[in-house]
């Protein structure tokens, strides 16, 4: 008696340990595969997304007046530091503007409707985040009825923190760039060097002791400099151009020597996240 | 008699609440929580589950379907904060099976409580890391996830833990 049950046991264990390989690979399959997750997915997610919104008000509350708090120790020194940015960034402003209705005018001449650099943002706030320490992930709420698709970038601040990972209808899950999953989608970027060619390659990952992105399969030889400005390229996929990621903290070679390998300091915090903006474009 | 306690409904109430303030936390505290290379994972609804099995060995008077609403939780868990369905499904049942276990052997007290939940919150973080491993979500050796992630975590949990242990007797007494 003793004996069968043992077994009984054992069958179980082994049973539960295959279904659930096979949840988890169907599960991470279909992450990978379709643009959205099974219906029943959508729908659950969407429910417990809207009885958190009720949870995250107080928290998100209680977080918001302390660091109100904290911040009024430093806002006179602050003050004076931005004012004198601002003056300058007026004159920037209105450049850009200049810029941007001449080539309208010029896109209009050429008849180019749409370039890679037209993307309309959508701002979000981050409802939650993955209590997990290795899926750097966190929970918006905008989803697909706002417009998101999968795999579009997603900006806080001034930089580049990941792509929308899943989109259910009224919030959606985004994955950051120091996720280092296998499976992760990689941004297509450039640097424009001071001699003015221009480097091409890929986000690769993300090292969390220094807290730095990598940047690797660079296509030229192009000297780059320390400080050098990496925006994404606008290639293959629902990216636009021209998002700031970084700037280049040191350029070594790869584990194997072969090609170079960029550390980019990013652009953000990426770990202190409220208010996040999602690019999207016209597809 | 569990059919006919207040826990019948309350303790769904906590385990879904403990639930989301796990990612409140995560959300709240992100800036000292996951401040690479380390990171601590709030684990709030183990401790209301740990401390529902606890409680329900220390009183004797009622039997509660822990492993159900464990499963259910980690249902939960896995569509909407991991987006991997089957993880946590099977790992939260598996740690309310080792916590029966656990006081079938052991009086628990605050003390051993502290020590159940100690070997808990190590088995749940082992199990994660190797589903993970095993589905390529991460490429971290074991000895930095020793360091990096489950010393910080034990100390988190442990912490809160001993501070939410006599609220969460208050709460179940009152429910019962």
């Amino acid at each position: 008696m003793q004996k069968f049950s043992f077994n009984r046991r054992l069958v179980i264990i082994i049973v539960c340990v295959i279904v659930s390989f096979a949840l988890m690979t169907v599960s991470v399959t279909i992450r990978n595969k379709k643009s959205t997750p099974p219906l029943v997915q959508q729908f659950g997610n969407d429910i417990v997304g809207f009885v958190d919104r009720v949870v995250a008000i107080p928290t998100n509350g209680l977080s918001g007046s302390v660091s109100s708090l904290s911040e009024l120790l430093n806002t006179y020194q602050e003050n004076q530091q931005l004012k004198k940015q601002v003056s300058e960034l007026a004159q920037t402003k209105v450049r850009d503007q200049t810029l941007a209705k001449e080539n309208k005018q010029l896109k209009k001449e050429i008849s180019l409707n749409s370039s890679l650099t037209d993307y309309s943002a959508v701002t979000a706030s981050v409802i939650t985040r993955t209590p997990s320490s290795w899926q750097n992930q966190v929970v918006i709420n905008k989803g697909s009825s706002a417009g998101i698709v999968k795999n579009m970038p997603v900006m806080s601040g001034s930089g580049l923190i990941g792509r929308v990972a899943e989109v259910n209808k009224t919030n959606s899950k985004v994955e950051l760039i120091t996720d280092n999953n296998d499976t992760a989608n990689r941004f297509a970027v450039q640097i424009t060097t001071k001699s003015g060619s221009t480097v091409n390659g890929v986000l690769s990952g993300y090292k969390s002791t220094t807290g730095q992105i990598t940047m690797n399969n660079i296509t030229t030889k192009a000297k780059i400099n320390k400080g050098d400005k990496v925006v994404t390229s606008g290639l293959g996929g629902v990216t636009p151009k021209g998002l700031y990621v970084g700037k280049v903290a040191k350029a070594s070679g790869d584990d194997y020597g072969l090609s170079t390998k960029l550390y980019i300091t990013p652009a953000t915090d990426l770990s202190d996240l409220n208010i996040v903006t999602v690019a999207v474009t016209k597809q | 008699m569990y059919r006919l306690s207040k826990l019948r409904f309350g303790f769904p109430v906590g385990l879904f609440l403990m639930l989301l303030i796990d990612g409140a936390i995560s959300q709240v505290f992100s800036v000292h929580m996951f401040r690479a290379p380390t990171a601590m994972v709030s684990h709030l609804v183990v401790l209301w589950l740990v401390c529902g099995a606890i409680f329900e060995a220390d009183s004797s008077a009622f039997e509660m379907p822990l492993a159900r609403w464990a499963a259910v939780a980690g249902a939960i868990f896995d569509l909407y904060y991991t987006g991997i369905f089957g993880i946590y499904i099977f790992i939260f049942p598996v740690v309310i099976y080792l916590t029966r276990l656990m006081v079938a052997y052991i009086r628990p007290n605050f003390l051993s409580g502290l020590l159940i939940y100690f070997i808990d919150i190590t088995v749940v973080e082992a199990l994660g890391y190797v589903a993970s491993r095993a589905i390529h979500l991460n490429d971290m050796a074991g000895s930095t996830f020793l360091v990096n992630t489950l010393g910080p975590t034990l100390a988190f949990n442990l912490a809160m833990f001993v501070l939410l242990y006599f609220p969460i007797r208050w709460v179940y007494n009152w429910l019962r």
